[in-house]
């Protein structure tokens, strides 16, 4: 440990009840930092995974989603951030910053479902659609189980992409953890620096293992099947 | 366009300072990468992999200013940057290092073997050549992901084409962020070409027979 005298700054900024109350208080900022991931990851998700699903069941417009993951690839998201951000106006921020994460999030949740669907071997389908399943019986009941664990592997890293976006948000005016960050380069408190950033890794580990849990959850669910498929 | 035009040779020196804190991080990650994959034994594969993964899911620059408490380095300035951007490359590109030696056919490593190679000419003349397709796969995800992630050293004053992103917000010139934007795309499109031209280069071979190498497209990371 290199600043090991700095331990007791740590604690001594984490004992003082002013850090962690007020609009910029450590709870407050929490808050801030999960409404913002949360509320970006489902306006995204309610447009991608319909048109991931779309374009995986009718394979139309399989271009449109290798285009956009290699665009997005390409473009890194703090410049996607600030110029949404820019562009759609700064006097609605919260709103111009949850569009812009969504923005961020939507490429690997459209990834997610459409190769979900896609993987799903075409005999199951087939004895679906002989069985006399609905198109809408085929999604609901078919490849939306089957797709799901690809869907929440999407959903993963579109968790990471905007959580390691959102803490660039007090750059655009608004809160959220990597607001301690911000501040504390800028005022030389680099005790609120360090227990913004430990507090911002805890978050986001937590949360990445939270998806993975589910994911592999949801995996283990549809094993059995897998081994009909492939004995 | 017109302010690109203004102030191209700014953005050229911002242009030389990312390329300088990107490419060392990407080489040293690249050959750690190699090397991890080689050496961890099977046992120890899913600790890594869980290691690994956490560091991938750490935001950047939660990263940068997290080092020092452990490390002992200076808040602002480039190391951090430059371990946190290695740290990066290794966890994408060790997944698909091993990948790629595991591509590697059994019976090219057999026959090399009771051809009488020792461990190190199998490696160096056999595996190494026969891994590069994966290994130059695996290469030009990291590159791309590390060119755009250093953009966030400009918050931690690493004067680099991440500048152009704070310094067009705080003056609101749309045209500051998005020559950022198109700048940093151009350089990343640059290194993918170059390195699949290597990669050609390399691998005469395969130019004769046709095989696909799959890309973990799902280890890109961008911010």
């Amino acid at each position: 440990m290199g600043n090991v005298g700095d331990l007791g700054a740590f604690g001594a900024w984490l004992s003082d009840g002013a850090n962690w109350t007020g609009r910029y208080g450590l709870l407050n900022l929490i808050v801030e930092h999960l409404a913002l991931t949360a509320l970006s990851l489902l306006i995204a998700a309610l447009i991608a995974i319909p048109v991931g699903l779309f374009i995986g069941h009718t394979g139309r417009g399989e271009i449109f989603v290798v285009g956009l993951g290699s665009l997005s690839r390409a473009i890194p998201t703090m410049g996607l951030l600030f110029a949404l951000v820019l562009l759609l106006g700064v006097e609605f921020r919260e709103l111009s910053v949850l569009l812009a994460l969504s923005t961020i999030a939507l490429p690997p949740l459209i990834a997610g479902a459409y190769s979900g669907v896609t993987t799903i071997p075409p005999s199951i389908r087939d004895s679906a659609t002989a069985q006399g399943m609905t198109t809408w019986q085929l999604v609901r009941h078919v490849e939306v189980p089957l797709a799901s664990p690809s869907l929440i592997g999407g959903l993963r890293i579109a968790f990471i992409q905007v959580v390691s976006t959102v803490v660039l948000a007090p750059l655009v005016g608004l809160g959220g953890l990597g607001f301690g960050i911000i501040q504390g380069l800028a005022l030389r408190n680099y005790a609120q620096v360090t227990v913004s950033s430990l507090v911002i890794i805890v978050i986001t580990i937590t949360g990445e293992r939270l998806i993975g849990f589910w994911q592999h959850r949801t995996k283990a669910r549809l094993t059995p099947l897998d081994k009909l498929e492939n004995p | 366009m017109e302010w690109f035009l203004a102030n191209w040779s700014f953005i050229a020196g911002l242009a030389a300072t990312h390329l300088s804190i990107s490419i060392g991080p990407v080489i040293i990650g690249a050959i750690l990468s190699v090397v991890l994959a080689r050496v961890i034994p099977l046992r120890f594969v899913p600790p890594t992999r869980a290691v690994l993964g956490a560091i991938y899911a750490i935001p950047s620059l939660a990263l940068f200013v997290a080092l020092p408490a452990i490390l002992g380095t200076k808040f602002i300035g480039p190391t951090n940057v430059l371990i946190a951007l290695t740290l990066y490359v290794i966890t994408s590109m060790y997944f698909s290092a091993r990948d790629a030696f595991a591509q590697v056919p059994g019976a090219a490593v057999t026959t090399s073997r009771a051809l009488g190679m020792s461990p190190r000419q199998l490696l160096l003349h056999v595996e190494l050549p026969l891994a590069i397709p994966g290994l130059i796969a695996g290469l030009r995800v990291a590159t791309a992901s590390t060119i755009s992630i250093a953009s966030i050293g400009a918050v931690v004053g690493v004067r680099n084409l991440g500048y152009l992103f704070l310094d067009g917000f705080q003056r609101k010139i749309p045209e500051e962020i998005i020559s950022g934007l198109v700048a940093i795309a151009v350089i990343a499109l640059a290194f993918d070409v170059s390195l699949w031209l290597l990669g050609r280069a390399l691998t005469p071979w395969r130019r004769l027979t046709v095989r696909t190498t799959p890309v973990r497209s799902s280890t890109v990371r961008r911010g």
